[in-house]
């Protein structure tokens, strides 16, 4: 194998995988880059058997082939070079020499025969959608992911495709995160053709590759069966290097979703309009004397006034008043202030609804979109 | 002939010997009691093979003229007490006149004794009660007893005298204890020809303690020193975490006489509640002085067991006293760590300049005949003291602030440098005064022990209700014992309801609570239930309970903190009310302090140490 590359195509290149390497020591190979150099291109490979990327960049190819070398070591030796040339040379006892510019290192790499292939299957579930939409709708609900692993079918966000319910409708993907505390939940309308319902557990470590990874281009593919779902995310941007598609191939998490429909209040009670960046600010200020993370924020309402107050023993107590647009009867209700702050962060929307019923029953934020984020609230007994 | 007779002297002495001397040990203890009576300012000890051949003790005390020496060995002869109203006022040691001729009655006696103004000394020698001689001898002021051929006259009890090894561990022990009560007098004690301890009158307790029990003793000793309502508790104590597998180390001292006490063992184990672990016993060397009218002494024969009056009153002022000295030391250990965590100014120097335990004035009805006077001793500032051992006073504040000796380890410590880890969860910490190693896990427990018992010292419980109820599946018994606890659990912020048979749901959780542990949790609490660990009986307990568990289980299911989290880690830990010790009272940090590694490493002092190289 032989070939030549641009050092920064090479350097973009390497960094969209990097972060995907095995942990274990039994298989050192999985902390490799599986490099191949195939006509014009190079792809670059790294898979920790859960979850494997591919992405592929301009090269000048001379001599066909694959070798694996380690990944961090070899994206810091890439950045660092001193000319933007970069020669690649791999020999048949899996050293590679890289040259560039007055530097020379000759690395010793793993043979390809033993880098897992990553896994392929029949795209017959394949759905397109806009890179922007995706990204906003994983923000709008991931950070309610579960990091329980004893509910391990929490740690991930639920995809479902649904067919249109009747002719007129149109199908929608709807995107769910919850911990058991607080559930958060996006929809959006796209075609889904009849017999191609269904729904998904991406992991969360893939939903941070995906997000990380979903800003390149304009659409990408998702297609998946049981076991496993693969993303095409379309790159575009010749300048960096990519050409094609970017391959993210992960496993789904296995188990059954729990029914979260029936977890989201059908009625709605009081519902109050809040200004996002106004009410998470009064919420931040409110939570500053609640220094340890198990401490509440209450919220009281009452004819066009809204207060939060937070107390602690050990420090002292705050008062937060907003000013609302609201008539209904006073009530009174606690929550975990990082709960509430947590969608009015990632939302982008000022206009925002909070529903509220009484003490025991949980706050709902909603936006005119079909976001909603449903959050239990804290009892005092 | 009648059969009711009364017994001659020599059978009633005999008699009362079995009682006042039950081994070796008791003479040692009557006859050193007896010249500390005496107004002694050294005493010797010697004995031989376990002292049943051979016990002598020699002492500079007052003696005793001719006509005195022959009355002593009368039964009921005193000069410590004229009437039995004196025994509300007793401050001597011995008060009954039985010691001496009881001990003359069961062995070979020799008594020799001068008074300081006589030109001669007086010798008595007297064989299983019988006088042999009398007559005048030649030594200095004082009063020299040799016991031999001991239980000669009552093969009996000879037969319960143990092996030598324990006899002389007793005698040893007795003395060591009387030493220690003594600090002003000089001690010394012979075992066969062999020097076990020799001490010189030492001003402080604790230069005594370490001259009995060796240097290693003292570095763990906080001091107590409190006073109220005519109490006195003085003396040292373990710093929290210092613990020994046996009470052999717990010794208390009541207007300076060795005693047993249940009151006062109870005060010092239930003071420790928290700061050692379980199963394990402090260490106290403890002073009560206490109004004579207050305690009666007169309970054993040998007086080694005593009596209050008002036990309860006694046991709550030693708890508040020695709970005191321990919260005191905690916050000592603090200050170092947050000068290093926050770079800030200010160093809690606690100078102190109270007297340290001092030999108590001398009570109304002897004071003539009571021992030497020696006023009380007031402790200097540390400088000196740290010379004395050799020490240097590394990175001392130059501010001129006076700094305690800190019992605690690294107490004055500019920063702990993290090194790096030990076995995985031992963090190691380069620090002025040493080297520490903090048991992370011992750490995090105590901040999740505070933290859950802070959730639950506020008045509302705050509960977290679940979107997804946890299903919770019982056994029937468990189930039963969950049913009938509802509330209980309700009030801890643990929210279920029945669904189903033996089947529940958690829908509420304490905020403390990460996520995650509720199920698991849950039924812990109903084991704890089940094994009555848990009651609506006792709040306190049940938090702490509650708190100690959680603690664990909460510690065992996450990681050891990475590097990054060290600061705040400690941060926390100094934050807490007794960051020395985990809920269980294992130590949470060890210090080997520098002068130890210099020791080891043979190093002599760091400075000179610089200089040769």
């Amino acid at each position: 194998m032989k070939f030549k590359i641009h050092r920064d195509h090479f350097s973009n290149g390497l960094q969209q995988v990097l972060n995907v390497v095995g942990s274990k020591a039994s298989m050192p190979i999985l902390s490799n880059v599986l490099i191949e150099a195939n006509g014009e291109t190079l792809s670059l490979t790294t898979t920790n058997l859960d979850l494997g990327i591919c992405t592929r960049i301009k090269a000048n190819v001379e001599e066909e082939g694959a070798i694996t070398l380690p990944v961090k070591r070899l994206a810091t030796i890439i950045k660092e070079l001193p000319n933007s040339d970069v020669k690649v040379e791999a020999s048949p006892n899996n050293q590679v020499k890289i040259t560039s510019g007055g530097s020379l290192f000759k690395i010793m790499g793993i043979s390809r025969d033993e880098f897992p292939a990553l896994p392929e299957f029949s795209d017959d579930r394949s759905f397109t959608i806009e890179q922007a939409n995706l990204a906003n709708m994983l923000k709008s609900v991931s950070y309610a992911q579960s990091s329980d692993e004893t509910r391990y079918m929490l740690n991930g966000v639920y995809f479902t495709f649904s067919e249109p319910e009747d002719s007129n409708g149109s199908g929608k993907l709807s995107l769910v995160a919850t911990d058991g505390r607080r559930l958060a939940k996006i929809d959006y309308e796209m075609e889904v053709g009849e017999g191609l319902s269904g729904s998904l557990i991406l992991p969360a470590k893939t939903v941070s590759e995906l997000t990380r990874l979903i800003d390149k281009g304009e659409n990408l593919k998702i297609a998946f069966n049981d076991r496993r779902v693969a993303f095409q995310i379309h790159t575009k941007d010749e300048a960096d290097g990519f050409v094609g598609d970017i391959l993210l191939v992960s496993k789904v998490v296995e188990g059954n979703y729990p029914n979260y429909q029936q977890v989201i209040p059908k009625e709605t009670h009081q519902r109050i309009k809040v200004e996002r960046e106004l009410f998470l600010q009064s919420i931040h200020r409110a939570a500053l004397v609640a220094t340890d993370k198990s401490n509440s924020v209450k919220i009281q309402i009452s004819n066009n006034l809204m207060e939060l107050s937070a107390s602690s023993p050990d420090f002292g107590e705050s008062h937060e008043s907003l000013a609302i647009d609201y008539s209904g009867p006073d009530l009174q209700v606690a929550f975990n202030p990082a709960f509430l702050m947590d969608p009015l962060k990632a939302l982008s929307k000022d206009e925002i609804f909070f529903e509220l019923k009484d003490e025991v029953s949980p706050g709902v934020f909603k936006t005119l979109e079909s976001f909603l984020c449903v959050i239990m609230p804290v009892r005092y007994t | 002939m009648a059969r009711i007779s009364i017994l001659s002297d020599q059978v009633a002495n005999q008699i009362a010997a079995g009682e006042v001397i039950e081994r070796p040990a008791s003479i040692v203890k009557e006859l050193v009691e007896n010249s500390l009576d005496a107004g002694a300012t050294s005493i010797e000890v010697e004995f031989k093979k376990g002292g049943s051949n051979y016990i002598r003790i020699e002492d500079n005390g007052c003696g005793m003229s001719k006509d005195d020496a022959l009355l002593s060995l009368e039964r009921h002869a005193t000069s410590k007490i004229k009437s039995a109203s004196d025994l509300n006022r007793l401050s001597s040691m011995g008060f009954r006149g039985e010691a001496i001729p009881s001990i003359a009655s069961v062995s070979r006696f020799l008594l020799q004794t001068r008074e300081p103004g006589s030109e001669g000394g007086t010798e008595v020698l007297i064989d299983a009660g019988k006088l042999i001689r009398c007559r005048e001898c030649g030594m200095p002021p004082g009063t020299r007893i040799t016991v031999s051929q001991l239980f000669n006259s009552v093969p009996a009890r000879r037969k319960f005298v143990k092996t030598v090894a324990t006899e002389s561990a007793h005698i040893v022990h007795n003395t060591r204890l009387h030493a220690l009560a003594h600090p002003e007098v000089s001690f010394a004690l012979i075992d066969d020809g062999r020097m076990l301890f020799q001490t010189p009158a030492c001003p402080k307790l604790k230069d005594r303690v370490m001259e009995i029990f060796g240097k290693a003793a003292t570095g763990n000793l906080i001091e107590v020193d409190e006073e109220e309502g005519g109490l006195r508790l003085s003396g040292l104590i373990g710093a929290p975490g210092h613990s020994r597998s046996s009470r052999h180390e717990m010794l208390f001292f009541v207007n300076n006489r060795p005693v047993e006490n249940r009151t006062l063992g109870y005060a010092l184990i239930e003071s420790y509640h928290g700061h050692i672990p379980k199963g394990r016993y402090p260490v106290g060397f403890l002073f009560l002085e206490i109004p004579p009218s207050q305690v009666d002494v007169n309970v054993h024969p040998a007086k080694s067991e005593i009596r209050f009056r008002n036990e309860a009153s006694v046991r709550g002022f030693a708890v508040r006293s020695i709970l005191k000295a321990l919260k005191e030391t905690v916050e000592i250990g603090v200050a170092p760590v947050e000068l290093g965590l926050r770079k800030a100014n200010r160093l809690v120097a606690k100078t102190s300049t109270q007297p340290v335990h001092a030999p108590k004035e001398i009570s109304q009805t002897e004071s003539s005949r009571t021992r030497a006077e020696s006023g009380p001793v007031t402790r200097e500032g540390p400088a000196c003291e740290e010379t004395e051992h050799g020490v240097l006073t590394v990175g001392a504040p130059s501010e001129g602030h006076h700094v305690t000796e800190v019992p605690t380890p690294s107490s004055l410590d500019r920063s702990w440098q993290f090194v790096g880890w030990a076995r995985g969860d031992l963090a190691l910490f380069d620090t002025e005064s040493g080297i520490v190693f903090l048991d992370a896990r011992a750490a995090q427990r105590r901040i999740w022990y505070e933290r859950v018992l802070i959730a639950y010292r506020n008045q509302s419980v705050q509960s977290q209700a679940l979107l997804l109820p946890i299903p919770l599946g019982l056994d029937p018994v468990s189930s039963a014992v969950l049913s009938d606890n509802m509330e209980l659990l309700e009030t801890y912020g643990f929210i279920a309801s029945p669904f189903g048979r033996n089947f529940f749901r958690i829908e509420s959780v304490p905020t403390w609570l990460p996520e995650g542990d509720a199920g698991t949790f849950v039924s812990d609490l109903v084991d704890l239930l089940r094994r009555g660990d848990l009651s609506d009986k006792n709040k306190n307990a049940n938090e702490d309970r509650l708190a100690n568990h959680a603690s664990r289980r909460v510690v065992n299911g996450t990681p050891t903190p990475g590097d990054d989290e060290i600061p705040s880690l400690l941060e926390e830990l100094f934050e807490t009310k007794n960051p020395l010790a985990d809920p269980d009272g294992r130590p949470t940090f060890i210090e080997i302090p520098r002068r130890e590694l210099n020791r080891r490493f043979h190093r002599g002092s760091v400075d000179s140490y610089k200089a040769e190289l």
